[in-house]
């Protein structure tokens, strides 16, 4: 560094920037993970955590084993892997279409269509949940709807235990895809316009331009988006516990919820939950990993 | 520019043509359904729960604005709204301070802990709130602070510190060195250096930030919903969960709720739009 720097200045300025966000930070994340992953492989059941009169052992992998045997978290885990498979396949792909639709100037007011498809984003979940829930109830307006096509439909959505996922990822694709048509729509506009031009120029048709320069030019974006649905499917809570907490018979329960209900339900279960909540992390980087690991294999250009 | 490049060829093909035609329309049919539901409440919460009953979906005969003093007193709304307003903007203060604090000092000053505190700020933002609920409950517990609002802002600012960290250091690498050093030639130091100079210069991300952090903290469920048990201290989301329980049958004023909880949110909306979704493709380059 320039001769003009006096250290002590330099490390006291430091320290006096970063402390707070760092001791925050720490206090609030970082040592909140630990305390989870370690809390996992107790019998800690509520008593005291530090100091000698700690109330708690190492039990190793005990709760882990507890958790794969319970039907209730595969019922959970199949879930979040439906959330997962219709963000992926669904959510991302419409998102882009919209997106491309937009872009590509096929339609004329393009502010308004942007602005109302991203509105439900920002609106409470909570609020998106009890709406929906009374939509799709026998009370709501759905039942309405579908007797205009078929006079005798009955509304089992909400009791039906095959059937009661579905309005759930429903309201995801309406409440989320509007994420997904921005993120594409701003890289999409980042495309040199000049390339396209040129192109048009060429000659070249509108599938030769989107699969030759505009979906390569994506393929970061198109990794970028599908973590955002792997991390984001194995997140999911607040939608589903406002919406149907689970019910009927726990059938639309996901692993954030049935963490929630073994922490906080009932007699508290802290290190079967936190099993629970490790296994999210694991399984949610794991799958990020793959997909970075995906993107290098075919080439993806960032 | 000038050139519409969107206007493809001349003579498009018939093939084109369809393939046009189907974009069109299911962009058309998401947007409908996008607004039908939100415009279906707004018209709902002007019925009569007895009106609701007769008539589901069409427009309300006689609109009636009575919902809304009942919902907004048996809800509590008044005391809602405070805490909303309290825990957003004192989360999004100290969020953007502090994110743009330490990323001056990440981003400008050399030091050896930079590497690994930038980094474990950067790994935060994969880690999920869900990995840290039971472990937050119990510190929350021990040190005395659940059901108190400083148990909850503490919280809600550390979950935000990632991403402004994040995005503060970036964008604050982008300032050329010059000018800090300049700055230290004439004899002044780092902290005065972030207020005058830094502070100012990163406006821009400071308001991206800053609306980011209004959205998210003002919708916040999971974690108040578990650190909150006082009605007195509740904020808007936990609290118009009441409506989708107990209340559930009053529809009249469960919509009128419903609105009342949706509207500071679209009024944001429609007012920053551009900032929110400039944050969102800003955020997103991280995952």
């Amino acid at each position: 560094m320039k001769s003009h720097t006096r250290p002590d200045e330099r490390l006291r300025a430091y320290f006096l920037l970063v402390l707070p966000a760092v001791t925050i930070y720490f206090a609030v994340i970082a040592f909140p993970t630990i305390f989870s992953i370690t809390l996992s492989l107790t019998d800690y059941s509520g008593g005291i955590v530090f100091g000698d009169r700690a109330d708690w052992s190492f039990v190793g992998f005990k709760h882990y084993f507890r958790m794969f045997r319970d039907q209730y978290f595969w019922i959970a885990f199949k879930n979040n892997i439906w959330i997962m498979l219709m963000s992926l396949f669904i959510q991302i792909p419409l998102g882009f279409t919209l997106a491309y639709t937009i872009f590509r100037k096929l339609i004329v007011g393009r502010e308004f269509f942007q602005t109302i498809i991203y509105m439900p984003t920002i609106i409470s979940c909570i609020v998106v949940a009890v709406l929906w829930q009374t939509f799709f109830s026998p009370y709501g307006p759905i039942t309405d709807f579908m007797r205009l096509f078929n006079p005798l439909w009955e509304n089992n959505l909400a009791n039906d235990p095959n059937l009661a996922i579905l309005p759930v990822l429903f309201v995801m694709v309406w409440y989320y895809t509007g994420m997904y048509l921005i993120i594409f729509l701003a890289n999409l506009q980042k495309i040199d316009s000049q390339i396209l031009e040129a192109a048009q120029i060429d000659g070249a048709n509108e599938r030769q331009m989107l699969f030759n320069i505009i979906l390569p030019a994506l393929s970061g974006v198109v990794v970028v988006t599908a973590i955002l649905a792997i991390s984001g499917s194995l997140k999911s809570f607040d939608l589903i516990f406002a919406m149907t907490s689970g019910n009927p018979a726990r059938r639309t329960s996901v692993l954030a919820l049935y963490m929630y209900d073994n922490a906080f339900k009932g007699s508290p279960d802290y290190p079967l939950a936190n099993a629970i909540s490790t296994f999210m992390v694991a399984v949610s980087f794991a799958l990020i990993l793959v997909t970075k690991k995906l993107e290098n294999r075919f080439g993806g250009k960032e | 520019m000038g050139f519409k490049y969107g206007r493809l060829g001349a003579k498009p093909t018939a093939g084109a043509l369809i393939g046009r035609t189907i974009l069109v329309l299911i962009l058309l049919t998401f947007t409908v359904m996008t607004i039908y539901p939100i415009l279906w409440l707004i018209q709902s919460s002007l019925k009569t729960t007895q009106e609701f009953q007769m008539n589901r979906i069409g427009l309300p005969i006689e609109p009636t604005l009575s919902n809304y003093p009942l919902a907004w007193k048996i809800g509590g709304f008044t005391s809602l709204f405070l805490n909303s307003i309290l825990y957003t903007s004192i989360s999004t203060i100290a969020i953007v301070f502090l994110s743009l604090s330490a990323s001056f000092a990440f981003a400008k000053i050399r030091m050896r802990a930079t590497k690994f505190l930038y980094q474990s700020f950067v790994v935060g933002i994969l880690l999920t709130l869900q990995s840290i609920m039971v472990p937050l409950f119990l510190l929350t517990n021990m040190v005395g602070l659940y059901d108190t609002r400083i148990g909850i802002l503490i919280p809600y600012i550390g979950l935000g510190l990632p991403m402004g960290v994040y995005l503060g250091t970036e964008f604050i690498r982008s300032i050329p060195d010059s000018l800090i050093e300049s700055a230290r030639l004439e004899g002044a130091g780092y902290i005065r250096i972030f207020i005058s100079i830094i502070f100012p210069i990163s406006v821009p991300v400071a308001v991206t930030l800053a609306i980011m952090t209004v959205t998210s903290i003002w919708n916040e469920f999971m974690l108040i919903n578990i650190l909150a048990s006082k009605n007195s201290i509740k904020s808007l989301p936990v609290g118009i969960l009441k409506f989708s329980g107990a209340l559930s049958s009053d529809y009249g004023k469960q919509f009128a709720a419903l609105v009342i909880g949706m509207l500071p949110m679209l009024i944001f909306y429609l007012i920053f739009r551009k900032h929110i979704q400039r944050g969102l493709a800003a955020g997103a380059v991280k995952g």
